[in-house]
């Protein structure tokens, strides 16, 4: 098992190359000249060379990247053009941010989601099923910057309950994380249904029926954990969307997040805050899927076998 | 009868779907007393499995609905019993051996813990006893003790099936239901599993109903044997009845498309046409379609089961009209028997 997890932790090494590569090779093509960024409007055309000079923007490509890879090993992805600020240690500042709206969220969604999926496909084709789903139709179809407004509207200024925005203690966690979490609810919920469906049909499940579980018994003991991996998936696949994904919300809700921190800094033109602020969105979701693979493991022991085998 | 230990009255079972309604069991009724084995035959879809889950009154509803008949279970009627009184019957008094031991078994949990569920469910027991009781059942079925904490996966079918067996009879049931026990297992594994399931009825005094399409297996193991066709029994006796006296055209056709190892390469006999459809039986006897010796009157009326008298025991009763007629008799007992 410690095999693998450090076989998947060295597999992480090409990924970075590879998406840094891309990124870097993206926001090259597309950004104006740093140079008059930094400089300004008035700047004269030697005085533009000389700052071209002194940062090695005149290199070749490939040097520029060389260059900046050796940086990111030592934990230097560079310096913001134009706050000053240090591009990783902005990132590592913003991260709990969105940790934190994400966690709140994943836990609103889950415990929402879970007993309503199971409870639905218990009740498949009833009217219990049919109000479940028109619940989960509403948390797809619903654009979730919209649902924040309204949340906004009814919960701050016409209640006062919750404050409106920015990151003041645990009640301003309160309408993002619902906002967020309505929708990643509708989607687990979705999963939770159609897997436990699956599941329900299953022989073990009249084995354990024949056997004199009581229907409580067969649903959570021998149902739930034979339902979860797809579960599992869902889950941690919307936990590496919200790292990036919840832009809309946050900006609706201004939190202080990582989905803000890249949109602020593409509309400044912050290339190396977008550069930088990427490649680590994209190694927190390889570190995420890892974390799911493991967890995968923990419930399947089919799965822990194939892992032992591999490592 | 004092050692009855299931009764099973005019049963009807339906399948109750959108398009159509599938008539699974017609009226079976049979009794099977204390130690004796009960082999059900018939084809796919005759209604065996259906009847095997009723006893539990596990038919999965919706779709299935049990229309009528009664279900007496050592005195006491399956079909009246609340929810929680069956999980008391169900793996204490009945337990069941299902036909794929590949998908039988939870594949998240050790075959140690799903044998110990079951004594647990049942007995005052701690964890600890229960799953030493486990393991005592693994070694009872032939497998070694420390391989309860295994996964189902790390099993071979037969071996799985040998599990299957071991939370069937954790909590020592009065009657055992095997509904195909080796019909997904090859033949080599059949004959061990059947051998053991043999030995375990013998031992612990248990009644089974052993339900198959093999005339192989019915004659290894049973005492009785009702074939049944489209939902309905249309032949009940002895072992020895069914195979040595043979009365209904149906079972005679089974006999004839078996192999015969004594005439090798002469062609088989299959019953001619197919099942008929259970949701649009034939008015009549169900299997007149198909019979060689229908008469227009077949399809007129539905044969009750009849004693058969003459060379028979008292058990065995056929549904076939034909034998109004004193002088009828089947081509396979023409010859001499």
């Amino acid at each position: 098992m410690i095999k693998y997890i450090v076989k998947r932790l060295l597999q992480l090494i090409p990924v970075i190359i590879v998406t840094s590569f891309l990124i870097y090779w993206a926001m090259n093509l597309t950004s104006g000249d740093p140079a008059l960024l930094i400089a300004g409007d008035k700047a004269t055309p030697e005085m533009l060379e000389q700052i071209r000079e002194e940062m090695g923007l005149n290199d070749p490509f490939l040097v520029r990247y060389g260059r900046y890879m050796l940086g990111m090993i030592q934990g230097d992805m560079g310096e913001s053009y134009i706050t000053g600020k240090d591009v990783f240690q902005t990132f590592m500042e913003t991260l709990p941010n969105t940790l934190m709206l994400g966690g709140a969220a994943v836990l609103i969604a889950v415990i929402i989601a879970l007993p309503l999926g199971i409870y639905t496909a218990i009740h498949q084709s009833t009217w219990k099923d049919n109000v479940g789903m028109v619940f989960a139709l509403f948390g797809t179809a619903m654009p979730n910057f919209w649902l924040g407004l309204m949340l906004i509207l009814l919960f701050s200024l016409k209640l006062g309950w919750f404050p409106s925005g920015g990151k003041a203690g645990f009640s301003s966690v309160v309408l993002p994380a619902v906002t967020v979490g309505y929708g990643l609810a509708a989607l687990i919920m979705r999963t939770t249904r159609s897997s436990m469906l699956d599941v329900i049909r299953q022989d073990y499940m009249t084995t354990a029926r024949a056997k004199g579980c009581s229907e409580r018994q067969v649903i959570f003991r021998h149902g739930l954990k034979n339902a979860l991996i797809p579960i599992i998936t869902a889950i941690g696949m919307q936990i590496s969307m919200i790292m990036t994904g919840s832009v809309l919300a946050e900006t609706v809700f201004s939190w202080p997040g990582i989905g803000r921190l890249v949109n602020d800094s593409i509309a400044r033109r912050d290339n190396e805050m977008v550069t930088g602020a990427i490649i680590m969105c994209s190694i927190c979701m390889c570190l995420i899927n890892l974390v799911v693979d493991l967890v995968y493991a923990f419930f399947d022991p089919r799965i822990k076998a194939q892992y032992a085998k591999k490592g | 009868m004092a050692d009855l230990v299931l009764d099973i009255k005019d049963l009807v079972v339906h399948y109750e779907t959108e398009d159509a309604d599938v008539h699974a069991v017609n009226g079976i009724s049979f009794q099977l007393g204390k130690k004796t084995t009960l082999g059900l035959v018939g084809e796919t879809g005759a209604g065996k499995t259906t009847t095997a889950l009723s006893i539990l009154n596990l038919v999965p509803n919706p779709p299935g609905k049990i229309k009528s008949g009664s279900i007496v279970l050592d005195g006491v009627d399956v079909l009246k019993l609340s929810q929680e009184e069956l999980e008391k019957v169900r793996g204490n008094d009945v337990a069941m051996i299902f036909q794929d031991p590949m998908t039988a078994l939870n594949p998240v949990m050790t075959v140690g813990e799903q044998i110990a569920e079951s004594v647990e469910l049942h007995e005052k027991v701690s964890k600890q006893e229960a799953m030493e009781r486990a393991k005592e059942m693994l070694r009872l079925v032939g497998i070694a003790e420390n391989r309860a904490y295994d996964y189902p996966h790390q099993f071979s079918g037969g071996m799985k099936q040998r599990v299957v067996i071991a939370i069937a009879l954790a909590c020592n049931p009065k009657l055992l239901i095997a509904d195909e026990p080796t019909t997904a297992l090859d033949v080599t594994i059949q004959a061990q599993v059947l051998e053991l399931m043999k030995n375990l009825i013998r031992e612990y005094d248990m009644s089974m109903i052993l339900i198959t399409h093999d005339l192989g297996v019915v004659a290894e193991i049973c005492d009785d044997v009702a074939v049944v066709y489209a939902g309905r029994i249309v032949e009940i006796g002895t072992a020895d009845d069914i195979f040595n006296h043979t009365h209904h055209p149906y079972t005679e056709g089974l006999f004839d498309s078996l192999p015969n190892l004594k005439e090798r390469g002469e062609e088989l006999q299959p019953i001619k046409g197919l099942m008929p459809d259970p949701s649009n039986l034939p008015p009549g006897c169900s299997f007149a379609p198909r019979c060689p010796y229908a008469t227009d009157a077949c399809s007129k009326k539905v044969p009750e089961l009849r004693p058969v008298g003459g060379t028979s025991s008292s058990k065995h009763m056929v549904a076939c009209d034909a034998y109004d007629d004193p002088k009828f008799c089947l081509r396979r007992n023409k010859d001499g028997k």
